[in-house]
């Protein structure tokens, strides 16, 4: 198991260096503009846009400027400096990251034990008006934009524009550290429109998994052996059919842990997704650089921890 | 200086907007107000405000103002200020040498200057006298002088803060043209209280409107040189001083990065501890202002009318201001002459290299569909030549009608004149023969998109092939527009606000062939007409406002007659307040919110 | 039944005849009216995707791309369900009754073939890297993991920023349906990679592929015959549920400037540009919005059906 591990470790370091060049490359072969002359500001001087692009290091070959890159962030956990806010990338990240991580962890709950009882209830009560209503409940959300389904939870529930003022409105999160009471109030709507569309997924694909399983003989042989219908679904069944749901989960929370885009800028969470959402506006390449970075470490760590959990449900898996 | 997001002035608004507020109480009556023969119908303005005529003075003082601002700022440093919303910060927190009062934007108030400027020796001196007992807020704390100020410009040629004015309006300064952040001979400073600025040409006139940029905001060399040895400085971006009513809130270093502003997130601007009040004709009834960027604009649009203690600080979008003006009327305001916008038409290559072919477009386009795409009469005026509502010249340009040309007469467009300039083109069927495709670059989002696919209709009416590519905006001008290399032949959705209340701001940098740049290019017509430069060269001489107003308007007729550009509207800007409060607007900054002068009720 | 005298010396015909796996799909699938209606539907819009200036030209209105602006109010605001535009205008005075129907198309193209050549594309890769292990699966489970990794959203804002002009590799790379449809496909398949991987490496480890390979099948055969079968019911099911997810996802990029180009009609960018107006101009949010809501229910309720029809172990209800 340990050498498993290490071999996972290892390739999850190659690979955040691989999309790091990957994306220093891309952005190289499309820029979607000069950063000196972003920076050198409107009706620029010629002159002066050259002088920018010296002190930038623009004009440098682009491996040299890569390898300084990495140093930098490698050495010092300099990511650099954003073009357009003057400031460090690292600072501007670390300051987003916990809104990003409450959004995401909050909602992953919500839909985890949203998704997986709504499948599970599904599956076993199959093909009953439950079932068929479940079903297409979720398929409404599934349908739904998230961005769409942000923007009527404000217009009914917002206390500030809301029909029924319940929740806090659009801008209001706090970090935990400064009012946990409106912390949690103020991400209710958010995690609830994050986690609808998941959920939805997640009991859909359980509840196909769950009766493939349910079909297998050695279900009808636990049932024989006399063991409680609630035993055989939830010990035999269930384990069997999470496997794919764990893989799944693995790669959403990590992608969203880069940042949940559309429901941040709805409701105005500063969060990485938005940071980097405005820095692709603003061709802010240190700071687009620096968030693709973090969010290939999230995926990274969950795939690591993906793999693991696979090897601990099926060891013969260990072995790969 | 470009488009949507503006930091202008209106000019002679005393005159025009007295003619405004007779104008719209007219429209009651169904007359078509500022709508040149405009076939859309106008809605008559309710018990709404109107910027014009607000008070200024005796208003309630404390409290703390929220405000939603959907964009994030660019610059806090009054040396690279360049767009409106960041205009609203630096006027609460820096002084210049002189400023607009909200509501007057054509007389030019001393402000960290003492009494009006003096131009001497026939245009080629300029004299200001500098007010005493004015000081920076800490860490500083001490007495404002002249070598501030002079700082304050020299280091607008250096590459590490860089000034977007300072070549273009500075440049008749002795030593400018070569300087690169050091001191500047000809800003000679022979006492604390005063300064004199010696040219190379008598261009007096137009330094003396570019003294009211922040760029002339005092910065204290001491505390700034050390920071603008930075690549890029960080005055501005992690430290900065204040002389103004306000401050970005900061630590006891002056650092406010972090604390008064998080980037993306929110900023706060405290009161400034060393603000002298007898030196200064701003009021500052507010305690704090609290700013929220970010938010979609049709939930912050909200949140404001609906709210209490709050403002919008940019443009609401279009859906609230239909909101506001049927249900809040008394929470909104349009501000009149803030800028205008229009299609360049490539002259330098492709098929508008013909005049003809340019006055065709001209007629052709619908200017009263764009007016409606940007949200109708309130806030949109078809545009007929190239001086915008408010700026002097506007009225001698032709004011509302322009002039009386075929191609200029129907805003609603006109494909029987459309197809008459075809012809005269070489194209007898009255369509487009050729096998040129078009290159259309707009920018992505309501309402540009909307306007780009119109212009991109008319275009395929008179049979021209287009490709219309949107991106976002800031790609549109960084990466397409403004570098001529690429060979765009319509861009769709520029546009123009002007940089202080002098006309020349208006058209030379957007017209001028001597201002076309191989990157950052303002005049994306590319127009290179040696008639209209010289023209120019002339105008800029021009000394004093009536005259001046008459050379440039002289000049607005030569660009219509060269259809330089195919004009879409004239803008006026929407700003929407909370229930409660007493919003003044700065009529010089696109009508928007002036925190010095607001309060609540 | 045969008549005649031959038929006597034949064994009678057992009255459950064995039939082939396809028969019993087909017959299954016959049984299942929600499938059949579902498929109904997915069929009736393709037409209408196919046929849309027909379907246009019969419904009386303007063309997807007729400006109209006095189809708008003073404040440029759009008009509601009339006479003449029974799904109302949208911004610039465009019928939307017209533009959902040559939505269609586009939404269809993309979400269907873009999900095809992802399904495919993932399939072939998790099936090599599950099956053959080793340094197969090594590179391809890492070839995956990088592809991962990567942010689609800026390579489809970085070329939709670099590409939409002038088009990037001479014009091959240029803003429009094939474009969106490629990010689309490699978007999606590192998700049915992995998944189809690791079912692989379950399913290589059961019973009846030892068996078949003590019986001495080829990889192949085991591969079709074996693995493939069993994989179908998950990647039916979550290919039918990638479909809408990539019809929505045309819309996040056209909405970035690299889907299909304006004036273009799409589903996706039609809420997009319906979303910031909706309380205002409904139903240029409804209309569109149902559509994609009635084509979802349906890809999905078909994919139900198929995977029931499909399942041969499938049992009536658990209880």
């Amino acid at each position: 198991m340990t050498n498993y591990i290490i071999r996972r470790l290892a390739w999850g370091a190659a690979l955040l260096l691989i999309v790091a060049a990957l994306t220093f490359l891309f952005f190289y072969l499309f820029p979607s503009g000069n950063p000196a002359q972003l920076r050198a500001g409107h009706s620029a001087n010629p002159k002066v846009i050259a002088e920018i692009t010296r002190d930038l290091g623009l004009n440098r070959p682009l491996p040299t400027q890569f390898y300084d890159y990495m140093k930098g962030v490698l050495l010092h956990f300099d990511l650099g400096y954003s073009y357009y806010s003057s400031a460090s990338v690292g600072g501007l990240i670390a300051e987003r990251l916990p809104a990003t991580i409450s959004l995401a962890g909050g909602a992953v709950v919500i839909w985890l034990v949203s998704g997986l009882a709504v499948g599970i209830v599904s599956a076993v009560r199959r093909r009953t008006w439950l079932d068929r209503a479940a079903m297409s409940g979720a398929l409404v959300l599934i349908s739904a934009p998230e961005y769409w389904l942000g923007l009527i939870a404000l217009f009914l529930f917002a206390a500030d524009i809301g029909k029924v003022k319940v929740f806090p409105g659009a801008g209001s999160y706090v970090g935990i550290t400064s009012d946990p009471a409106k912390w949690f109030t103020s991400l209710i709507l958010p995690w609830l429109v994050l986690a609808a569309t998941f959920a939805a997924v997640y009991a859909r694909l359980l509840r196909a998994n769950l009766l493939e399983v349910m079909d297998q003989d050695y279900i009808r042989t636990a049932r024989a052996k006399g063991l409680s219908e609630r035993r055989v679904i939830m010990r035999h069944g269930v384990r069997a059919a999470i496997t794919p749901i764990v893989t799944v989960l693995g790669l959403d929370l990590g992608a969203l842990l880069g940042g949940a885009l559309l429901v941040e800028v709805v409701f105005d969470i500063p969060g990485v997704g938005r940071l980097n959402w405005d820095a692709i506006a603003h061709s802010d390449f240190p700071i687009v650089q620096g968030t693709v970075l973090l969010a290939a470490l999230f995926i990274v760590v969950a795939n690591i921890l993906v793999d693991i959990s696979y090897a601990y449900l099926d060891p013969r898996v260990r072995y790969t | 200086m470009i488009d949507n997001r503006r930091t202008y002035r209106s000019w002679g608004a005393a005159l025009l907007a007295g003619a405004l507020a007779v104008g719209l109480a007219a429209c009651g009556s169904g007359e078509s107000g500022t709508n040149a023969g405009a076939s859309a119908t106008t809605i008559p303005l309710k018990a709404g405000e109107s910027p014009v005529g607000q008070h200024l003075y005796g208003k309630k003082r404390g409290g703390v103002l929220t405000v939603y601002d959907h964009e994030d700022f660019e610059h806090f440093d009054p040396g690279e200020v360049y767009f409106a919303e960041d205009y609203t910060i630096t006027s609460a927190t820096q002084r210049s040498l002189y400023s607009y009062l909200p509501s007057n934007a054509s007389k030019l108030e001393p402000d960290v200057a003492e009494g009006q400027p003096v131009i001497g020796d026939n245009g080629m001196t300029v004299t200001v006298h500098i007010k005493s007992h004015i000081f920076f807020s800490p860490p500083v704390n001490r007495e404002v002088n002249s070598g501030d100020v002079a700082y304050a410009i020299d280091r607008g040629a250096n590459p590490n803060v860089p000034n977007p004015y300072f070549h273009i309006y500075f440049n008749d300064v002795v030593g400018a043209e070569k300087a690169t952040g050091g001191p500047i001979s000809g800003i000679e400073t022979p006492n604390a209280r005063t300064l004199v600025f010696h040219l190379t040409k008598p261009t007096a006139s137009l330094l003396v409107g570019a003294l009211s940029l922040p760029l002339s905001a005092p910065v204290p060399p001491e505390f700034a040189k050390p920071l603008d040895a930075h690549s890029p400085t960080k005055y501005g971006a992690e430290y900065l001083v204040a002389t103004g009513p306000y401050m970005v809130k900061s630590n006891g270093e002056g650092k406010f990065l972090g604390i008064g502003y998080q980037p993306g997130k929110a900023a706060t601007l405290v009161r400034n501890p060393n603000w002298n009040p007898h030196t200064d004709f701003r009021p500052a009834y507010l305690n704090e202002i609290r700013i929220n960027i970010g938010g979609e604009p049709p939930v912050i649009g909200r949140q404001v009318l609906e709210g209490e203690d709050v403002v919008q600080n940019d443009e609401p979008a279009q859906s609230i201001v239909k909101e506001a003006y049927e249900h809040h009327p008394q929470q909104i305001t349009f501000t009149e002459g803030s800028g205008d916008y229009y299609a360049s038409l490539n002259t330098a290559s492709g098929p508008f290299k013909s005049l003809d072919l340019r006055k065709a477009v001209w007629a052709a386009l619908d200017r009263d569909a764009i007016v409606k795409a940007r949200g109708g009469p309130l806030v949109a005026a078809a545009m007929t030549h190239f001086i915008y509502p408010t700026v002097a010249g506007y009225e001698q340009a032709g004011g509302a009608v322009g002039p009386k040309l075929d191609y200029n007469e129907h805003p609603e467009g006109d494909m029987g004149v459309a197809e008459k300039y075809m012809k005269l083109a070489g194209y007898s069927t009255g369509k487009y023969t050729g096998t040129e495709t078009l290159q259309m670059v707009g920018a992505t989002g309501p309402p540009e998109a909307e306007v780009a696919q119109i212009v991109q209709q008319t275009l395929q009416s008179l049979g021209f092939k287009t490709h219309l590519a949107l991106v976002d905006k800031s790609v549109m001008y960084g990466k397409y527009c403004t570098v001529p290399a690429q060979k765009i032949d319509v861009c769709p959705n520029v546009g123009w606000v002007r940089d202080f209340a002098d006309p020349q701001t208006v058209l030379d940098l957007a017209f001028n062939g001597k201002a076309i740049i191989p990157e950052g290019n303002s005049n994306w017509s590319q127009l290179d007409d040696s008639k209209i430069d010289t023209a120019m060269e002339k105008a800029e001489l021009v000394v004093g406002e009536p005259a001046r107003a008459q050379a440039w308007a002289k000049v607005d007729e030569e660009l219509v007659a060269q259809a330089a550009a195919a004009p879409e509207v004239f803008a006026s800007a929407p700003n929407i307040e909370g229930k409660n409060v007493d919003g003044v607007n700065q009529l010089w900054n696109t009508g928007s919110w002036d925190y010095d002068f607001t309060s609540l009720k | 039944m045969t008549t005649g005298a031959a038929d006597i010396l034949v064994e009678p015909v057992p009255l459950l005849a064995a039939r082939s796996p396809g028969r019993l799909f087909w017959r299954r699938l016959r049984g299942d009216r929600v499938a059949l209606a579902s498929l109904g539907f997915v069929v009736l819009v393709a037409l209408v995707a196919l046929a849309a200036p027909l379907v246009v030209g019969i419904a009386g209105v303007p063309g997807p791309n007729v400006q109209n602006p006095n189809a708008l109010d003073v404040f440029g605001s759009p008009t509601g369900p009339s006479l003449a535009h029974p799904f109302g205008v949208d911004q610039l005075g465009r019928d939307v009754l017209a533009r959902v129907v040559y939505g269609a198309r586009t939404s269809l193209e993309v979400g269907v073939i873009g999900t095809a050549i992802a399904t495919l594309l993932g399939t072939a890769i998790g099936l090599l890297a599950g099956f053959y292990r080793g340094l197969t699966d090594t590179l391809l489970s890492r070839f995956t993991d990088v592809v991962l990794c990567f942010p689609v959203l800026l390579v489809g804002v970085g070329l939709g920023a670099a590409c939409s002009v002038h088009g990037c590799v001479k014009g091959a790379i240029e803003p429009g349906t094939a474009t969106v449809v490629a990010i689309v496909a490699l978007f999606n398949w590192t998700y049915i990679a992995r998944i189809v991987r690791g079912q692989v490496l379950s399913l290589r480890e059961r019973e009846f592929v030892q068996a078949a390979r003590a019986l001495g099948a080829s990889d192949a055969r085991i591969v079709f015959r074996e693995i493939l079968p069993n994989l179908t019911a998950p990647l039916i099911v979550y290919a039918s549920l990638l479909i809408p997810a990539n019809i929505l996802l045309e819309a996040g990029l056209s909405f970035l400037g690299v889907g299909v180009r304006a004036p273009a009609a799409s589903w996706g960018q039609m809420l997009a540009d319906a979303t910031p107006i909706f309380n205002t101009a409904w139903w240029y949010m409804l209309f569109p919005g149902l559509a994609l809501l009635l084509t979802v229910l349906a890809f999905n309720l078909l994919g139900d059906g198929l995977q029931d029809a499909l399942n041969p172990r499938a049992g009536r209800a658990v209880k």
